[in-house]
């Protein structure tokens, strides 16, 4: 769901390029507090997996294709303020080096992926992972790429380019990666489930009381 | 520093990307955004080509370019979000 140059107008991409500028400068500051210089290295390679996982397209039967966006594994592993940084990076090499998603709508994307799937799947994970590591993270998947895509038809939806048509594009956006979100879902809990039982000692601690 | 098994599924993913892509070349299917944009009739504008456009290396094969893209991306990304969480965490 990356957007490329020409679907935003360029007031609406300069606004997300404000809003993004500001969440990732907060997340500089506070992810000084839980960036160990031990951590500093997963940062990396959880930027690194996500870059080649979403690499990988999917064709869906009936003409769809879909890659997994990754944003609410790196909230959950990393912490929402490390997660964002780890997808920011993603988002602009994927734009700078290989054009994927605009120059103009790089704002957005980091908006979309990388703060809105990050943010809602740390906390929708957080407030359901006592019940289930498993099934709070397929949840935070699920919720963190359908938001993002919510996000992404309300941009372009607001756009000129797209006709003023936010009625058609929410819906089609939220609908479709719904439904390809259900992977995304499972990958998310595959992972993190893995990681909680083989290194616990990566993964936050569960919040206490 | 760098977990061995971090390696493994990095080397797993950036293998299996060429077949990815010869799979989506194949069947052409795109994603639910340029499916609304056609619809809608809005058009992309290139107004940067970058280096490696669209995940290939200019006058290389399919299977190679996006080999080395998945290369160079992966490395590229790793350094950036380690270099500034490094520099964070100071």
């Amino acid at each position: 769901m990356h957007i490329p140059d020409g679907f935003l107008d360029l007031d609406i991409a300069f606004a997300f390029y404000i809003l993004s500028g500001i969440v990732l400068a907060i997340s500089i500051i506070k992810a000084k507090n839980d960036l160990s210089d031990r951590k500093a290295p997963l940062v990396g390679m959880i930027a690194a997996s996500i870059f080649a996982a979403q690499m990988l397209n999917w064709p869906i039967p009936g003409g769809t294709s879909a890659h997994f966006v990754g944003g609410a594994l790196a909230g959950i592993i990393l912490g929402p303020f490390a997660g964002c940084i780890a997808m920011a990076s993603v988002l602009v090499i994927q734009a700078l080096v290989f054009a994927d998603g605009g120059i103009t709508a790089l704002g957005a994307n980091i908006w979309n992926m990388g703060i809105v799937s990050v943010f809602v799947g740390y906390y929708a994970f957080k407030l359901l992972e006592r019940r289930s590591v498993f099934v709070a993270s397929a949840i935070a998947g699920w919720l963190g790429i359908t938001l993002a895509a919510i996000f992404a038809g309300i941009e372009i939806g607001l756009s000129s380019s797209f006709d003023y048509s936010i009625a058609v594009t929410v819906p089609v956006m939220g609908i479709w990666h719904g439904l390809l979100g259900i992977v995304e879902g499972f990958v998310t809990a595959g992972v993190v489930s893995y990681i909680a039982t083989s290194r616990p000692d990566i993964l936050e601690k569960p919040a206490t009381g | 520093m760098f977990s061995k098994k971090f390696w493994i599924v990095l080397g797993v993913l950036i293998i299996l990307s060429p077949l990815f892509a010869y799979a989506a070349d194949l069947v052409g299917y795109s994603e639910p955004l340029e499916n609304i944009a056609e619809k809608l009739g809005a058009e992309e504008k290139t107004l940067y080509e970058g280096i490696l456009p669209d995940y290939s290396v200019p006058g290389l094969d399919m299977t190679s370019g996006t080999l080395i893209s998945a290369v160079v991306g992966a490395l590229i990304t790793m350094g950036v979000a380690f270099g500034v969480a490094k520099v964070i965490s100071r």
